[in-house]
């Protein structure tokens, strides 16, 4: 029994050795990692000076036409997550302002996404390879329920997460494979799709009367000297329960309501998410209602 | 609680450091220790279903027990016959009356006349085929008078319940366990070691190969119909690979746990896709229940004796039996007549125990020709495993038939957002490391042991499947 004792004991201490080993060449490879997502661009960045900085989920990335804003002069990128909640959306945040970038105005999506606090896991996975090399990430992950496995077990959050950070997408940075994330200054347009689902039901939704990084977002704002700019996005025709933002307007009055500045179908790719050429002709009344010179 | 969970993580130790450091002072207290495990491990699931496992268990315990006490024929034919009713009767209610019952109404719509089964609202208890099988096969050998019946209670549940094969095997025979289980287990070294080996390789076959496949699998049959006839070969191959994986690799497990405790459970699988032809390859796949069958069916049926055409109905007899053990779906049962189909020709030319032997390959036409044959026969259950996945009858034939007549052999991107021929070196990899270990139980043990060990374990964190978790098939059966 003691030699079998000895031999577990060897098998242990392997398996924390590859675990080790993994985890030091996983994050190594993604302190490296450039032009894959949003994410490891703004981890892997140095002070960025920008005039407008869009934040939210799709209905951010989908709405926002960055190449507008630069057109009139205004340095701008999009940084809407597909998928993201306002959990990212913070530490997306957070993570420029520790990296010292000079922001003069942030857009937040805040509509759909005011409903939870909680993380996309999807998305916030991204963060994880960098728990080790930023505090802010670190802090920010700090009430997650598994933080004490993900922080202090090696190479466990590249398991858990093995499909947004294992393996594949290790070999994809090694190879230096690009995405199309990064195109177009972070804006994502959308083509009119023959079966797009033009219904959608909002009845059930509500917003959180203070959703904990809707408020991270407008303080560290307040605190860097950042205009912050809230805005809700259109909704196809067809919703049911399209009070949400009255209820959104009530609970936070300083969110400007922009639902209705595109509203037939013919501009939307799917219910929540408007065509390139409705994404144009919302971020037209954006920028004449916010950046008028 | 599954093998390659966190939680069974915790409970093997704990339960291997009760077993031989505070419960091992004699045979009851290991078999008691192992019982209560069981239970523990079983009710993880839902612990409602302990009282099936614990009335069945009962049930195959006292009617053996009469069977063996009483003098009379009639009264032994009784107690034989009420533990085969009610053990089939459950599994009957539990596992095919729904089936029946929709089979039976969509007949009567089909002539005309309005029917609406009565639906049971059931859910499968997990393992009952498994452990229902054990009992049958307890019950028929001690009718037979094959064995003994069992009088103590703590043992014989011991037998049925034993956690590693409690929930997809293997299917144990009684003359194999009960024995083992009768005896204090002295710990030995060799054999735990043996038992590691066993359950790292188990984890690669899960893990890194099974779930793997899975995705690839997945995205090519839930959209059969916009893939060409590349992508639905490979479809067919990553299915494959993936029920083998996953299968295996619970046997595996299972039985390295088993080593782990001192008890030799049956060997399930001995590198099916390997096999020559057909017969071979249902002598290496799911071993303990082929056998199960052959010797509780096809013999009982008159096996061969009685001339070509009984061979031929017995063997077609199992065959439809076994595809319906599967589970309560017309695709499983058409599963098993294409593999009767296949055997046909083995039986009709008195061929089916050709390959009984070991082979060696060189550089020669007869080595040539094995291989051939090798990889004839894996083309054959790769056609008939599209039926096994397949969520209809239908649905398997448009699959077979777009292969046909696409003839795309493009690559192309999948649901999975990966393109289809991404696992090709994955599985030839696997391939070859198999291959070079056929004659062994697993690829790990012999020379530089703990280092293919890491490597294995390597595999296992690096490129094993986690996010997209995938429950052992067999656990639906």
């Amino acid at each position: 029994m003691k030699k079998f004792l000895i031999y577990i004991a060897k098998i242990i201490a392997i398996t924390f050795l590859i675990a080790i080993a993994l985890d030091g060449l996983y994050t190594y490879i993604f302190l490296q990692s450039q032009n894959r997502g949003k994410i490891e661009t703004v981890v892997n960045s140095t002070a960025q000076k920008y005039d407008v900085v869009i934040l939210g989920s799709s209905r951010a990335n989908n709405h926002f036409v960055a190449p507008m804003f630069e057109e009139k002069g205004l340095k701008t990128f999009n940084y809407g997550m597909s998928g993201g909640h306002l959990f990212e959306a913070s530490l997306m945040l957070k993570l420029m302002v520790e990296r010292k970038y000079v922001i003069k105005n942030i857009i937040l999506e805040a509509d759909l996404n005011l409903s939870n606090d909680r993380e996309s896991e999807g998305v916030a996975a991204k963060f994880l390879p960098y728990i080790h090399n930023s505090e802010v990430i670190k802090n920010h992950f700090e009430t997650h329920d598994n933080f004490n496995e993900l922080y202090y077990i090696p190479y466990y959050r590249y398991v858990k997460y093995d499909s947004k950070i294992g393996f594949r997408e290790v070999y994809k940075v090694v190879r230096k494979e690009t995405t199309n994330t990064l195109d177009n200054l972070g804006y994502y347009p959308l083509q009119k799709h023959k079966n797009g689902n033009m219904k959608n039901n909002i009845v059930n939704l509500n917003p959180l009367p203070h959703n904990k990084y809707y408020e991270e977002i407008k303080s560290i704002c307040k605190a860097n000297n950042i205009n912050f700019i809230a805005i809700m996005t259109p909704m196809c025709e067809n919703v049911v329960g399209m009070n949400y933002f009255d209820k959104v307007k009530k609970a936070y009055p300083e969110i400007h309501n922009c639902e209705n500045v595109v509203v037939e179908d013919k501009y939307f790719s799917s219910c929540g998410h408007m065509t390139d050429e409705g994404a144009k002709l919302f971020t037209a009344r954006i920028l004449k209602d916010f950046f008028k010179k | 609680m599954f093998f390659n969970s966190l939680a069974f993580a915790i409970f093997l130790p704990i339960v291997f450091f009760l077993y031989w450091f505070v419960f091992n002072k004699n045979k009851s207290t290991q078999n008691a220790l192992l019982i209560v495990a069981s239970y523990y491990f079983y009710s993880c699931w839902d612990w409602r279903f302990l009282f099936l496992l614990v009335f069945s268990t009962f049930l195959d315990y006292y009617t053996g027990i009469q069977i063996e006490k009483e003098k009379s024929e009639n009264s032994r034919k009784f107690w034989f016959w009420l533990s085969i009713i009610i053990n089939l009767g459950f599994l009957g209610i539990f596992k095919y009356y729904n089936f029946f019952a929709t089979s039976f109404a969509d007949l009567l719509n089909s002539v005309g006349i309005k029917a609406s089964p009565i639906l049971l609202k059931v859910i499968l208890p997990v393992g009952i085929s498994f452990y229902t099988f054990h009992g049958l096969s307890y019950v028929i050998d001690i009718y037979y008078k094959r064995i003994k019946a069992e009088y103590n209670f703590v043992d014989y549940s011991l037998f049925v319940s034993y956690f590693p094969l409690l929930v997809a095997g293997p299917i144990e025979r009684a003359t194999h366990l009960l024995p083992q289980v009768k005896v204090k287990r002295e710990f030995d070294f060799q054999t735990a070691k043996e038992g590691i080996y066993q359950i790292i390789w188990g984890l690669v076959k899960k893990v890194v190969i099974a779930d793997t496949c899975a995705t690839y699998a997945n995205a090519i049959f839930d959209h059969y119909t916009s893939m060409n006839s590349f992508s639905l070969i490979l479809g067919a191959i990553y299915f494959a690979f993936q029920i083998y994986g996953d299968f295996s690799g619970y046997s595996d497990i299972a039985l390295g746990v088993s080593k782990l405790f001192g008890l030799d459970l049956l060997r399930n699988f001995n590198y099916p896709y390997f096999s020559r032809d057909i017969a071979e390859f249902w002598r290496r796949w799911h071993i303990s229940l082929s056998s199960w069958f052959r010797d509780y069916l096809y013999i009982p049926l008159g096996g061969s004796k009685g001339g070509l055409w009984m061979k031929i109905r017995n063997t077609f007899i199992i065959f439809l039996v076994s595809g319906f053990w599967h589970g309560a779906n017309w695709t499983y049962v058409i599963w098993g007549l294409i593999n009767a189909v296949y055997f046909l020709p083995l039986l009709l030319s008195n061929s089916n125990r050709n390959n009984m032997d070991v082979f060696q390959l060189k550089f020669d036409f007869d080595s040539f020709k094995v291989l051939v044959s090798i990889l004839y026969t894996f083309a054959l259950t790769c056609i008939a495993w599209v039926f096994f996945r397949a969520k209809s009858i239908t649905d398997a034939i448009l699959y077979l038939k777009r292969i046909v007549i696409n003839r795309d052999f493009g690559f192309q991107y999948l649901d999975n957002e990966r393109y289809s021929y991404e696992l090709l070196l994955l599985i030839a990899v696997f391939v070859v490391v198999e291959w070079f270990s056929r004659n062994k139980t697993e690829p790990i043990s012999g020379k530089r042991s703990l280092l293919k060990a890491a490597l294995a374990i390597a595999a296992i964190m690096a490129i094993g499947t986690y996010s997209d978790y995938k429950e052992f098939i067999y656990f639906q059966f």
